[in-house]
């Protein structure tokens, strides 16, 4: 997938747009899986529309999720789907990582 | 809480002994080692032998993949997944893949919830963090680390396992922003260090602290066996020796009179003298005797090959080869360069362990040096010791001198101390040759005879000549005949003054007689008493009356 072509997916959506499974793993209340999440779902109403699919696990409550998914520190966002898989730690406040890691490069639409 | 604390015994050898019962449970112990000390696998062992023992335990490495662990303990005869598939062991890999993105801030909560998680489900009793300072430079700010080291240090407290943390230290020998804090976090705290000395590898440990416990507080040796780690410790030296036995033969009935019946059993035979001077004859003579009676014996040598041995002393008149034949002796010979002293105190105690002798040989405790350095050979020697007095074995060290210097040269004090036995062998000079005598300066536990002696070593070994004492020392060989010789001749020119002084004594109380008889005689004539008086003189007689 190349940057160039995702303007043009952007303005139609349901055309090439791929559809995003998401796993966030957070640990219960503090402040940077709650920031995290806040992130996430932002995300993906306003650039991902209806395309993604957002699981949230509660390390505390599904430490074999978290066994599973080699997961150590969290906040930890996990791209399971487009391929290949992409793990992005940490509260997600550089939003322009989180979208060039997504596939998604803000403000490339502003260049054309 | 003043009860004593509790310990989760490592029951890695050696080890539990310097930490007098193990690491603390409940708290935690720090471990800091740089990279090839066998940090990871001391951790990994006091896991591995805690799963065995029913305890199992949980392991979080950020440095190594978990498939090196499994391959490189399965050399050690380990076997992890076995006790992973039976919930015993549970790793962890919590290294973060190398393609792995960061946004923001994150916190080790997912790695705490796994372990908070596992260790309930398993009922563990043992945690390893292994090479923590790997992820948190992942942490921007000491700020952020502390805080993590906070909530880490918090959990293993509160969940009540004993943990270890291994850390390496910073490479550039700055302190690294926790190091203080990985200090204060640890309740005990040890130090593992390999070193090069004099191209001989030697690893060393330390406890550096130990909050509420004793503990040895001197560096130890340890070593990496072929089934795990392996540490030395000195202190317990003298507090388990068995006691002394009872007299055993020399191998020579005459050094058995000399020595009130023997050496004892269990006792330390310190066999010192110049080269050739006749130790290894003697230590031979004793083996072979020892192997006769059906006693076992090991023979630890490093000056010449078995082969060598046997052959040099079978002209002796010693024949070794049919004990070793027979199983009751055996040899351990190296080169001292060939390993680091810990590795020849290992495989020396091993098989003692395996062999079980009645009775240990050194050929030569000089030769140690060549391990690497005095200190060394001092220290290897004072652990052989000990293990051998802890197990009531014979042990007899033979000492090459070099001719200027005491008997005792090698061993220091703290040996010297331990020899119950010790004989010099030496040569003498005079009148044009060599002869060899020896001396018992010490003999612990029994009289002995303190004079020097002249023996031979002939076809038939070790031959003790008798005692001739000359004017304040003893004599030997052609001195000793010449000696002889002039006490003969000696002899006889007092035999036949006697003779003479005999003779003149008859003749004497031949005249004697003759004159009574003429006195006799005389009297009868004149009608005199015989009886002995004053005789008047003949012309003043006339005078008086």
């Amino acid at each position: 997938m190349t940057t160039k072509t995702l303007p043009s997916a952007m303005n139609d959506p349901r055309e090439n747009m791929p559809f995003y499974r998401l796993r966030l793993f957070v640990a219960g209340d503090e402040p940077n899986s709650l920031k995290a999440k806040a992130v996430l779902s932002r995300l993906c109403n306003e650039r991902l529309k209806e395309r993604c699919e957002i699981r949230i696990v509660d390390v505390f409550e599904d430490y074999q999720a978290a066994i599973d998914y080699g997961i150590s520190v969290v906040p930890a966002l996990i791209v399971e789907s487009p391929l290949p898989m992409r793990t992005i730690v940490g509260s997600l406040n550089a939003t322009d990582k989180v979208l060039a890691a997504l596939g998604l490069v803000e403000k490339e639409g502003d260049y054309e | 809480m003043l009860k004593n604390l509790e310990k989760a015994p490592t029951h890695i050898p050696g080890l539990d002994d310097i930490l007098q019962g193990g690491l603390p449970r409940g708290r935690t112990t720090v471990i800091n080692g740089g990279s090839g000390s066998g940090k990871t696998l001391l951790a990994l062992e006091f896991l591995y032998r805690g799963a065995l023992a029913g305890e199992p335990g949980i392991f979080i490495g950020f440095e190594e993949p978990l498939e090196h662990l499994r391959q490189n303990t399965a050399t050690l005869g380990w076997d992890l997944p076995t006790l992973e598939r039976e919930n015993r062991l549970f790793l962890l890999d919590g290294r973060i893949k190398p393609e792995t993105l960061m946004s923001g801030d994150f916190s080790l909560k997912g790695l705490l919830a796994i372990a908070a998680g596992k260790s309930k489900e398993m009922g563990a009793k043992r945690i390893v963090i292994d090479a923590l300072e790997v992820i948190l430079r992942l942490f921007d700010t000491p700020q952020q680390v502390r805080k993590e080291l906070h909530a880490i240090n918090d959990w293993l407290q509160a969940a009540g396992l004993a943990a270890i943390l291994t850390v390496r230290p910073s490479s550039h020998g700055s302190a690294s922003p926790y190091e203080d804090f990985f200090e204060s976090m640890g309740d005990c705290i040890l130090a593992l260090d390999a070193r090069v000395t004099e191209q001989i590898s030697t690893r060393r440990l330390r406890v550096i602290k130990y909050r509420g416990s004793g503990f040895g507080r001197n560096e130890y040796p340890y070593v990496i066996t072929p089934t795990g780690l392996r540490a030395a410790p000195i202190s317990s030296v003298g507090l388990r020796h068995k006691p002394l036995g009872e007299k055993v033969s020399t191998g020579n009935a005459r050094l058995d009179e000399l020595l009130d019946g023997g050496y004892r059993r269990g006792a330390c035979i310190l066999l010192a003298g110049l080269p050739g001077a006749g130790k290894t004859t003697l230590a031979a003579t004793f083996v072979a005797a020892a192997c006769q009676r059906g006693e076992r014996a090991l023979y630890i040598g490093f000056e010449e090959s078995e082969a060598a041995l046997i052959h040099n002393v079978s002209s002796a008149g010693i024949s070794l080869r049919s004990h070793l034949e027979t199983g009751r002796l055996a040899f351990l010979t190296s080169f001292p360069e060939s390993q680091g002293a810990e590795e020849h105190y290992f495989s020396a105690l091993e098989r003692v362990e395996a062999f079980r002798p009645d009775h240990v040989v050194i050929d030569a405790i000089s030769a140690c040096y060549r391990m690497g350095g005095q200190q060394i050979a001092f220290e290897y020697l004072m652990r052989l010791l000990n293990a051998c007095k802890e197990r009531g074995i014979t042990i007899m060290l033979l000492n090459q001198l070099t001719g200027t210097t005491s008997y005792m040269e090698i061993s220091g004090n703290e040996i010297s101390s331990m020899v119950d036995t010790a004989i010099l062998l030496n040569y003498q000079f005079s009148l044009g040759e060599t002869n060899r005598v020896f001396q018992i300066l010490k003999s612990r536990g029994g009289k002995h005879s303190n004079q020097k002696r002249e023996f031979r070593l002939t076809d038939n070994g070790f031959e003790v000549t008798d005692v001739y004492l000359g004017e304040g020392d003893v004599l030997t060989g052609v001195a000793r005949q010449r000696q002889e010789e002039k006490d003969r001749i000696e002899a006889l020119r007092l035999s036949f003054e006697i003779k003479m002084k005999e003779l003149e004594l008859e003749r004497l109380r031949l005249i004697q007689a003759q004159a009574a008889q003429g006195i006799a005689h005389r009297a009868l004539m004149t009608g005199a008493d015989v009886s002995p008086r004053p005789r008047p003189a003949p012309e003043d007689s006339g005078k008086e009356e």
